[in-house]
């Protein structure tokens, strides 16, 4: 039951992160899909305290809600929104259980494949095979973005991992 | 941070380096006209080539879309949709590039024309 | 690591810097263009060299070139050349006259021969009496009319040698072949005065040397039906491309177009096709296939240029098709 109140807590902590992220002009526009990802960290930090399991649902969950809240649950924004969501998850999940990369890495794999599952839906949904010119611009700035998030998230997890109790 | 993060850092700056070149050198000189599409329609054709701000309106789906063209490129100044996501792309000026209002079903693609030296008729 | 990460960025470096310097051209060569109005057409010379002066100096002698061969070879210039022979009043058996002009008619009667008849540069007396109702733009000459108006025979024109040419009045009209033949003497000029990047075009008749980027020159076709369209781009160097087509001086009456092309045997506009454009090194050449092409049905046509070296050509028929000769591709 505390694990359930702490993830419903991390899902919101997710949500207003995301919502946060729109609304600073910093990343709009130049090329579409390019974010910081902060919700990331959340998800990543679940990853690592939880599981692949409940870092997923927390993603998918959190697409829904910020589906609901901003932009219309059957609008195209969401698609591409819960395509980049479920591949990023994944991902990460299986390059933390292949490589060994570390946090950062896997932050880094996370922001990639959120744009790269974007784009893939895109193309699905538009029949638009242009959408995948952004791809080299995504992948540089995924580097960065990445590489912050990462830090975030490897200092929260770090933090909270003396918290045995924490996970359970 | 750890070795391997570093060579996929590298790797991934590799790639995405070498793509972008890519597209420098394979980009088209050349006349640009931007082509907009209601449905896949096309409804616009509109010269790149003059060095003037000019701007356009186009019926889309959820009313009219403002469109602003400059010399070689173009953008969605705006548009009635959720997120607005296509007039916040702002310019877009190469050949690969594409503007996609999807709220309003209105696409803007870059088509460039090889320059002629003489024309015979 | 960190040393592989410095080779990588150096690399890195080395790449976009030679990139940059690959795609910046350190041509000294500028670019000078001139408009010229003679033979009823705008020409546009635009030529590659190192300074103003060696522009300036190259265009003047050009406009001389345009301006001695118009007054040579056009009909209604009385300042001699074919007029003089035309309009001869004078008892004189025998006439003399410009070598440049001598050696333009023996072009045009030798073509004579080698497009049995087509391209006759005796019928002026036919193309007069289409200029007239073209000029009044209704009504239509009858075959009577046309064949009344006087002589067309290719034999009439006696060239005697010496740049001697027999006093019996014909009635030269060097329009299908003068603009060509110009262009390409102008060519020559100027590779003779060491400026071999250029392009001429002189209303539809274009020549280009050799490309001032090391690369091909564009030239682009433009349909007949459809202003503003090209519908086919020829890329090459040392090439002069000239298209013949029936959607210049035509008037129109009773519903149909009668353009300015006509074919001595039937002496009517030819209606064979919209338009044929040829491709060759030389431009009087081109110019002067162009006029027998487009006098001459598609498949005749097409084997009519198999039997000349490097000649190609494209025709755009009556109902739009696009046929290109067999070896046409190399200029695609």
């Amino acid at each position: 039951m505390k694990k359930f109140t702490r993830l419903s807590m991390l899902l919101s902590l997710a949500v207003v992160l995301n919502i946060i992220e729109s609304v600073i002009p910093l990343f709009n526009g130049y090329i579409p899909g390019l974010k910081l990802g902060l919700a990331n960290t959340v998800i990543l930090f679940v990853l690592y305290i939880y599981s692949f399991k409940d870092a997923l649902y927390v993603s998918i969950l959190r697409v829904i809600l910020v589906g609901i809240l901003r932009t219309g649950i059957f609008s195209i924004a969401f698609s591409f929104s819960l395509g980049g969501a479920i591949l990023s998850v994944i991902m990460m999940s299986l390059f933390k259980k292949l490589t060994k990369l570390s946090i950062i890495g896997i932050s880094i794999i996370g922001s990639i494949f959120h744009s790269l599952g974007q784009i893939v839906v895109a193309i699905f949904l538009l029949e638009n095979v242009n959408m995948f010119y952004y791809l080299p611009w995504l992948l540089l700035f995924s580097i960065p973005t990445g590489i912050i998030v990462g830090v975030i998230s490897k200092e929260l997890v770090n933090y909270f991992e003396k918290d045995l109790n924490f996970s359970h | 941070m750890n070795k391997k993060d570093l060579m996929l850092i590298l790797i991934i700056a590799l790639i995405s380096i070498s793509i972008i070149i890519g597209y420098r050198i394979f980009e088209k000189e050349g006349t640009k006209k931007a082509l907009v599409y209601y449905e896949n329609d096309l409804v616009l054709n509109i010269d790149l080539s003059i060095n003037q701000e000019r701007v356009y309106y186009v019926d889309g789906y959820n009313g009219k879309v403002k469109i602003i063209a400059d010399e070689g490129k173009i953008k969605v100044d705006s548009e009635n949709s959720p997120l607005h996501l296509c007039s916040k792309q702002g310019y877009i000026s190469k050949s690969y590039e594409t503007i996609v209002c999807l709220p309003n079903k209105v696409i803007i693609k870059i088509d460039t024309q090889e320059d002629l030296d003489a024309i015979v008729k | 690591m960190k040393t592989y990460l410095k080779y990588i960025i150096f690399s890195v470096f080395i790449i976009v810097v030679s990139l940059n310097f690959l795609s910046s051209n350190n041509n000294k060569l500028k670019e000078y263009n001139t408009n010229l109005f003679y033979m009823d057409t705008y020409i546009q010379i635009k030529i590659y060299t190192t300074s103003q002066i060696k522009a300036d100096n190259a265009f003047t002698e050009v406009e001389e070139i345009y301006k001695k061969y118009h007054q040579l070879t056009d009909r209604f210039s009385t300042d001699g050349g074919v007029y003089y022979i035309n309009n001869n009043t004078s008892t004189e058996p025998i006439i003399t006259i410009d070598p440049i002009l001598y050696n333009i008619i023996e072009h045009g009667i030798n073509w004579y021969h080698k497009s049995n008849g087509l391209l006759n540069i005796n019928i002026g007396n036919v193309v007069d009496v289409w200029k007239k109702y073209r000029d009044q733009k209704s009504g239509l000459p009858s075959i009577n009319e046309l064949k009344d108006s006087g002589d067309i025979d290719i034999n009439n024109i006696i060239l005697l040698g010496n740049n001697q040419i027999k006093n019996n009045h014909p009635n030269i009209d060097l329009g299908a072949i003068a603009k060509g033949y110009t262009t390409g003497v102008v060519g020559n000029y100027l590779e003779q005065n060491g400026i071999d990047k250029y392009i001429i075009n002189a209303g539809g008749n274009v020549l280009v040397g050799n490309h001032y980027n090391n690369d091909l020159y564009k030239i682009g076709i433009e349909s007949p039906i459809e202003s503003g369209d090209i519908y086919q781009v020829v890329k090459g160097n040392n090439i002069s491309v000239v298209t013949s087509g029936s959607y210049e001086r035509y008037y129109e009456y009773d519903g149909k177009l009668y353009h300015h092309i006509i074919n001595p045997h039937t002496l009517m506009p030819s209606e064979y096709m919209k338009s044929v454009t040829v491709i060759t090194e030389d431009s009087g050449l081109a110019d002067t296939l162009s006029t027998i092409l487009f006098l001459m049905p598609i498949e005749e046509g097409k084997e009519f240029i198999k039997e000349l070296d490097n000649v190609e050509a494209i025709w755009f028929s009556n109902d739009g098709e696009i046929i290109k000769s067999e070896g046409f591709s190399k200029y695609e």
